[in-house]
């Protein structure tokens, strides 16, 4: 399967759910782990990634933080805020409605005209 | 707000961050290279590989940056840059357009700020829009304003349920003796209730309470905070001390906030018990006796014309049950007024009016910017439609004329406050004299965001009426090969700018026109004095608590002493004594009857006028003329007949064209019992001329003048003249008189020119303002003609050189181009002449011997406006006559 990029609008449902799932997290651990969960289809440069924590950032969902990562590096880690995860309860469930109505149209036609 | 500090903070931060950017990348990039080694590549492989992965670190951080939101502020600030370096280029166009708007900006911000301090701004009294004060009055002289009685007073209290807490409050001066020196002190006499009722509070020990009331009090003071700086410096030792007031001990027991005090500007505050007068029977029980200015606060949920309503229907009641009290032909009533209105009053037309004037200046220094940046950007159009060409998105291009018409609006801004600050001073002295708030007085954050306000929006609209090539149209634009033209709807709008300039500046002309000639009539006005070069001293002996008898001998005869040694001095050739000199208003006047004259009750006010006393030859000295009989004369003493004059005002009232001579009057009603006075009959010996004693624009009232040593003395003073400058006389005359009463505090010591000159100063002051804004105006819509057209004509060069070429004569050209002006200046002047004939009646309160349709004025105004719009338009019309039609074909 072909690598794709990330869809509008859904890579930051993306980190913000990586953040709740793994708690505190800089930015290339947020990089693979999306790569992971997609089973490698997708694929994050920085021009894609960083501009979107940065807008997280300013609509105050995440907060970041210089830190040590577990092999001694310093890194900056980005962590959820309790805004950040109304935000993620909303979105989640706003795809959720999205993807049950997109299902329900591409579904194959059962009712006769 | 918050998100401009942010934006500050950012480019102030963006070093920072763009160093914590580069770590960030970093840092993931040698996390990934570890992981790339861990899995077994070697170090330079991973590296390459993180690298790949990244997708470029440089365009990333690019792409970091626009979502920050930097870019904006880079190309804001080069904008900015841009529009300097443009600017200074055209250094005329913006010092005109810099100063034309300071000069519109600092008008209306240092006006602004004063409307604001003097009548908008809420007052520091607590809930201070619920005070109230009440006003008695009748019809006739001297019924304006005739307070009110104790017994009235009470009524109020019980009756009007509608006020809460009703003050009373009256104007008392007494001298105040300091260790060195005595100083006249200007106080109210308030009930115990007045600072509760005021809502103000002390900012040192107490003010006065209910208990303070009462003829068994103890006297106490209180001190205004400007008189306690001025006077104790601020002391706050001051507190439960004595001092000397009038020969009395009062204990100083607070100092109360700083306010506006009104009906009267005073020093301080004292108790009733003070004044012996206020708490005597006369006083607390006579209904006639009407001495106390009354102040109120409205009780919880009423409102203004349920206490209006109220305090009529109980005055109606009063009147029914005291017609003695109420002279029905006097049509007596009570007015209730919101005390921020009464404070106000006098200031309040003055003020708009300038509000006024300033506004109209500030309208015709936006037209002519307006027109500046028009002409401007038709020869900008090139250089726009260019840069249009070369990519620049009409957005971009809007967005540069913005930032460059904020910056020049921003600069006329920070002038006008320049020139608000500065003209902050005169302002405020000008406004002292009519109203008690101008210490509140300052240019504050209003202000500030109405310049800011005014500018910005100026801006605006420059931006929107500057011209700009449309998308996709500009290959249109590039082929008619650029050339310069305003368009018909641009010049019709530069046309209509003109009118308009031309009509405010008509209207601001008429109204400073009729100001100034208010205020050369009324110089002009005979004081009814034979000549100015008198000096006026008053010298007050006398405390106004008690007249005391015992004393009265002794007192007179240091007046005779002040004025055998005031005679005495070099260059005096005459010193008469008399008690409130001439030109200055008196504060006594009592009721008085003429002989075989019923007492007054029915259908007619009674008379009422002013009381003077005189010395001999007091007349002669002043220049004040002798109608008929004789002065004062020498031989008028306590044993012999009492005897007085009095001025034409009271003759012609009183006598309709009889002889006086020889009728005898008297004094009536009960208060004369609490002066000096008695109701024995005195006769007429003379009648003299009015003289303008209340003011230049008032009506003298009637008078009369008792003998000084006839009557026990009720103040006192000296006319002077010399042969020579009396007004080098000044300090030899202080000193003679600080000599002999060491403890007495002289009156402003003034030559009769100067008293007249001071009563006109305000409005001198007033007339000059307007003017100024006047001339301002038509400067700067002269600009405005001579410009527009100018720029006509450079359009038309090709045109012309055509009429030219073709027969047309220079004089005919010329001709052409001043007809194209002269319409928009008469179109102007007719459109300004019926604004001001239409509109004059709102100044009608201001003037003084002109009607405010004066056609003397609109004429002369109008006169000088053609001229000057004719001559605006001649330097353009010439230049265009001089055009040569071989150089303007071959170009």
């Amino acid at each position: 399967m072909p690598k794709t990029d990330v869809k509008q609008g859904t890579l930051a449902l993306m980190i913000l759910t990586t953040l709740d799932v793994l708690g505190p997290l800089h930015g290339y651990g947020i990089a693979r782990r999306i790569e992971e969960t997609s089973k490698n289809r997708l694929t994050l440069n920085y021009g894609t990634l960083y501009p979107a924590l940065v807008k997280l950032e300013q609509e105050g969902f995440i907060k970041a933080e210089w830190a040590q990562s577990e092999n001694n590096r310093r890194a900056k880690f980005y962590a959820l805020t309790a805004p950040g995860r109304k935000q993620l309860a909303r979105e989640r469930k706003e795809w959720h409605q999205t993807a049950h109505l997109i299902a329900a149209f591409l579904a194959p036609r059962s009712e006769t005209t | 707000m918050s998100r401009i500090r942010a934006l500050i903070a950012r480019v102030l931060r963006s070093g920072h961050m763009e160093h914590d950017l580069r770590d960030e990348l970093q840092s993931h990039l040698d996390m990934e290279t570890d992981e790339h080694i861990r899995r077994g590549m070697n170090p330079a492989q991973a590296r390459r590989q993180a690298l790949l992965n990244s997708g470029g670190l440089t365009g990333a951080a690019e792409s970091v940056r626009a979502q920050r939101g930097l870019p904006w502020v880079d190309s804001l600030l080069a904008d900015i840059r841009y529009a300097l370096r443009t600017l200074r280029r055209s250094t005329a166009f913006t010092a005109v357009v810099v100063i034309t708007l300071g000069l519109g900006i600092g008008a209306n911000t240092a006006i602004f700020s004063v409307l604001r301090g003097v009548l908008l701004k809420p007052l520091p009294h607590r809930d201070g829009d619920r005070l109230l004060y009440l006003r008695q009055a009748y019809d006739g002289l001297g019924g304006e304003n005739v307070n009110f009685s104790v017994p009235e007073v009470n009524e109020l209290r019980s009756g009007a349920k509608s006020l809460g807490q009703i003050a009373e409050y009256s104007q008392w001066t007494q001298n105040l003796e300091g260790p060195n020196d005595a100083i006249k002190l200007n106080a109210g006499l308030v009930s115990g209730n007045f600072f509760d009722a005021m809502g103000l509070s002390p900012i040192l020990g107490r003010l006065t309470r209910p208990s303070d009331d009462g003829a068994g009090a103890p006297p106490v003071m209180v001190l205004t905070n400007e008189f306690w700086m001025k006077r104790f410096a601020g002391d706050s030792s001051i507190i439960g001390k004595q001092v000397r007031l009038g020969g009395a001990s009062v204990t100083v027991i607070g100092v109360v906030q700083p306010a506006p005090f009104f009906p009267d500007h005073v020093d301080a505050f004292l108790n009733m018990v003070v004044s012996p007068h206020h708490v005597s029977a006369m006083m607390v029980q006579g209904r006639t006796h009407r001495m106390t200015e009354v102040l109120a606060r409205l009780a919880p949920g009423a409102t203004l014309d349920m206490a209006a309503a109220d305090i009529a229907a109980l005055h109606s009641r009063m009147r029914q049950e005291h017609p003695d009290a109420y002279n029905p032909a006097s049509h007596y009533r009570i007015d209730v007024i919101p005390f921020k209105t009464a404070i106000g009053e006098k200031a309040r037309l003055t003020l708009w009016l300038l509000m006024g004037a300033a506004a109209f200046v500030m309208i015709i220094s936006i037209a002519n910017v307006v027109n500046l940046t028009l002409m401007r950007g038709v020869r900008r159009q090139q250089e726009l439609v260019v840069r249009a060409a070369l990519g620049a998105g009409v957005s971009r291009l809007r967005r540069l004329l913005l930032v460059e018409n904020l910056v020049l609006t921003l600069m006329g801004a920070a002038l006008g406050l320049g020139l608000a600050f500065g003209g902050m001073r005169l302002l405020i002295a000008l406004t002292a004299r009519y109203s008690p708030r101008a210490s509140e007085i300052h240019l504050d954050l209003v202000a500030l965001a109405f310049a800011l306000l005014l500018s910005v929006s100026v801006a605006l609209l420059l931006s929107f009426a500057a011209f700009l090539p449309k998308d996709g149209a500009l290959a249109s634009f590039i082929s008619a090969g650029m050339r310069m033209s305003g368009g018909l709807k641009k010049q019709r709008l530069q046309r209509a700018l003109v009118v308009t300039q031309v009509a405010v500046s008509v209207v601001l002309l008429a109204g400073a026109g009729l100001l100034t000639r208010t205020m050369i009539r009324l110089a002009d006005v005979p004081t009814g004095l034979q000549t100015e070069a008198i000096l006026t001293v008053p010298v007050s002996l006398f405390n106004s608590a008690h007249y005391d008898a015992s004393t009265d001998a002794e007192n007179k005869a240091l007046y005779t002493r002040m004025q055998a040694e005031l005679r005495a001095l070099p260059g005096v050739t005459d010193v008469a004594l008399g008690s409130t000199l001439p030109l200055r208003a008196s504060m006594m006047s009592l009721n008085m009857k003429a002989e075989g004259e019923a007492p007054s009750s029915t259908g007619v006010a009674p008379l009422n006028p002013e009381v003077r006393t005189v010395g001999p030859d007091y007349f002669r000295i002043a220049g004040i003329p002798l109608l008929k009989g004789r002065e004062i004369q020498t031989t008028d003493q306590p044993g012999s007949g009492k005897v007085l004059l009095i001025n034409k005002a009271l003759a012609d009232l009183l006598f309709n064209g009889a002889d006086p001579i020889g009728k005898q009057l008297a004094f009536t009603g009960d208060v004369i019992r609490f002066t000096p006075l008695n109701y024995e009959w005195r006769t007429i010996v003379g009648v003299v001329g009015n003289t303008k004693d209340a003011g230049l624009d008032v009506t003298p009232r009637p008078a009369v003048f008792l003998s000084f040593a006839q009557e026990m003395a009720i103040d006192g003073g000296f006319v002077i003249r010399a042969n020579s400058n009396v007004t080098s006389l000044v300090t030899s005359v202080q000193r003679v008189i600080q000599h002999i009463v060491p403890t007495t505090p002289i009156g402003e010591v003034m030559t009769v020119a100067q008293v007249k000159d001071q009563s006109v100063a305000p409005r001198r002051l007033n007339a000059a303002l307007i003017s100024l804004f006047g001339i301002l105006a038509v400067v700067i819509a002269a600009v405005g003609i001579g410009g527009v057209l100018a720029f006509s004509v450079s359009t038309r060069t090709n045109e012309i050189g055509i009429r030219m070429s073709l027969g047309a004569a220079s004089g005919q050209v010329q001709r052409m181009i001043m007809r194209e002006g002269g319409v928009l200046v008469a179109l102007g002047l007719v459109i300004g002449i019926a604004l001001s004939f239409f509109g004059g009646g709102i100044i009608d309160g201001l003037l003084f011997g002109v009607a405010p349709r004066d056609p003397v004025t609109l004429v002369s105004v109008a006169v000088t406006m053609a001229v000057i719009g004719i001559g605006a338009c001649w330097i353009p019309a010439a230049r265009a006559a001089r055009i040569d039609p071989a150089i303007t074909m071959r170009s």
